[in-house]
């Protein structure tokens, strides 16, 4: 229970009056102000085609707002190289995709572009600790990435994105194709590391939050507006 | 080996339409609806070579480089632009790019072909420049074609497995790597596939032509496979070019993936 007492703001990202439109459509967000406080655990909530997904990948520079700006630790978002700003702000898609390749070769994927070549390539007992810790034991580091189950490959995405270090976990609903047991294990790993390693967490969910080890917070999005509670 | 062409008159020309009434009874009896099409295509056939022949004498007879010149580039402004609209996504415009690009490569093809391998004077002289570069931008045009429709039509299907790499720290190169490779190789195995058979399964049709016009078998040859190592070339230079160019025109300046599905396409920043 550490975020909701937080006495120093501490902001990781801020949005100033931003903007986004889908052709022919009307503004999903219209000079949209918020900010994402450092080491938070922020459940995004709201109903079907609210821009749940698409505020993550704003973050993510996915997508491009219109008008106004996004700034990360302070700075446009244009002072950061995009591939470096996307690995920092790590997004992970509600669909999980893996490439034609093992497990191991999965995992080290991101080990093979040029802007993480500065960063140390996890050992074989490194990963295997993390896929037991999301309950993934069973899964050989020779097994072929296409033939594991959906949940499993959620969870392998996960372990993925965790290997680079981001400052941000941008999660779209991470449990969805999970069963009860593996959801907790995997929560309990996202906790973990925000209680551990400070680690910014936003998690777009329509599960209920259980009973954990944080005090979630919850931006609500609904009609264009981002709203936050407690 | 000399002998006098045999001229084909206005009655053979007519006689041979006999093939598109056979063409069109077939259509006709299958229900197929490609009559229109037949007698389209058979009216556009005559009239675009016809109108062909008379600008290329027309063309042969001033000797002019401007004119060479201008006929290459509107050869090439139509090329980009059956590209264009052969290629069913729409989303990134690629017709300038294309068009310089393009003019560049097949200058550069073009000029070292009649200039420095056949050793024509001046390089631009009409009857080698203009057949040669037509056949090489009629071919190459197809290979960029397939290699772009490949490259977009992959693109867009795999988007997930694209943006997955992005924010994984991919840049958009390492990102579509991949879909680059299966479009150049697509784009490449025509022409690859033509030199396995050539003299073979088939004879080309500008031997063909040599040959009929009382030419050599043997100096036909030659230019044949000038030609077609000249189109192997100008396409791989051409796939890459152009799959590179339109590549870089799906990701936005943020290297964020263009091509979206469209009820998901977001409204470009002001």
């Amino acid at each position: 229970m550490r975020n909701a007492d937080c006495g120093i703001k501490n902001n990781i990202i801020d949005f100033k009056d931003v903007t986004f439109v889908f052709e022919g459509k009307a503004p999903l967000f219209s000079d949209l102000t918020l900010s994402i406080e450092k080491g938070a655990f922020y459940l995004v909530q709201g109903p079907s085609g609210a821009g749940k997904t698409t505020f993550l990948r704003l973050i993510n520079r996915l997508e491009e707002p219109i008008s106004g700006e996004i700034r990360f630790q302070n700075k446009p978002f244009d002072s950061y190289s995009p591939p470096v700003l996307r690995r920092s702000l790590l997004y992970i898609q509600q669909t999980p995709t893996v490439v034609d390749g093992s497990v191991a070769e999965n995992l080290l994927l991101p080990f093979s572009f040029k802007n993480n070549g500065h960063l140390t390539r996890p050992g074989q007992e490194k990963l295997e600790a993390l896929l037991r810790e999301v309950h993934l034991k069973d899964v050989e580091m020779s097994d072929h990435a296409m033939n594991l189950s959906v949940g499993q490959i959620q969870r392998l995405c996960l372990v993925r994105g965790l290997l680079l270090s981001p400052e941000i976990l941008l999660l779209d609903e991470p449990t969805s194709a999970l069963d009860r047991k593996s959801a907790q294990a995997v929560m309990a790993l996202i906790e973990r590391l925000n209680v551990e390693s400070d680690l910014t967490i936003l998690i777009v969910t329509h599960k209920a939050y259980g009973q954990g080890r944080v005090k979630p917070r919850y931006l609500r999005i609904e009609d264009g507006r981002i709203e936050e509670s407690s | 080996m000399t002998h006098s062409i045999i001229e084909i008159g206005p009655f053979q020309l007519i006689l041979a339409l006999v093939f598109i009434l056979a063409a069109g009874g077939a259509s006709l009896y299958h229900g197929l609806k490609l009559e229109k099409d037949l007698l389209v295509g058979t009216i556009r056939t005559f009239a675009q070579l016809f109108l062909l022949g008379y600008v290329l004498k027309f063309v042969f007879r001033l000797d002019s480089v401007w004119l060479v010149l201008a006929v290459f580039l509107f050869m090439i402004v139509f090329a980009v632009r059956i590209i264009r609209s052969r290629i069913v996504e729409k989303q990134v415009a690629f017709f300038w790019p294309m068009l310089i690009s393009m003019t560049i490569s097949y200058a550069v093809v073009a000029f070292l072909i009649t200039g420095v391998v056949i050793g024509a004077k001046p390089w631009w002289k009409p009857q080698y420049f203009i057949p040669l570069a037509g056949m090489l931008i009629g071919n190459s045009m197809n290979a960029v074609a397939i290699s772009l429709d490949r490259l977009l039509g992959e693109l867009k299907k795999r988007r997930q497995e694209v943006e997955m790499m992005l924010c994984l720290g991919a840049d958009y190169r390492e990102a579509s790597k991949d879909m680059v490779k299966n479009a150049m190789r697509a784009g490449m195995i025509p022409s690859i596939n033509s030199m396995m058979a050539v003299g073979v399964v088939f004879i080309p049709g500008m031997m063909t032509g040599q040959i009929l016009a009382g030419a050599d078998p043997l100096t036909a040859i030659r230019y044949q496979i000038l030609v077609m190592v000249m189109l192997v070339g100008c396409t791989a230079i051409l796939s890459f070019l152009g799959v590179r160019i339109v590549c870089r025109l799906c990701f936005g300046p943020s290297q964020q993936l263009l091509l979206k599905p469209e009820k998901n396409r977001p409204t470009p920043p002001k």
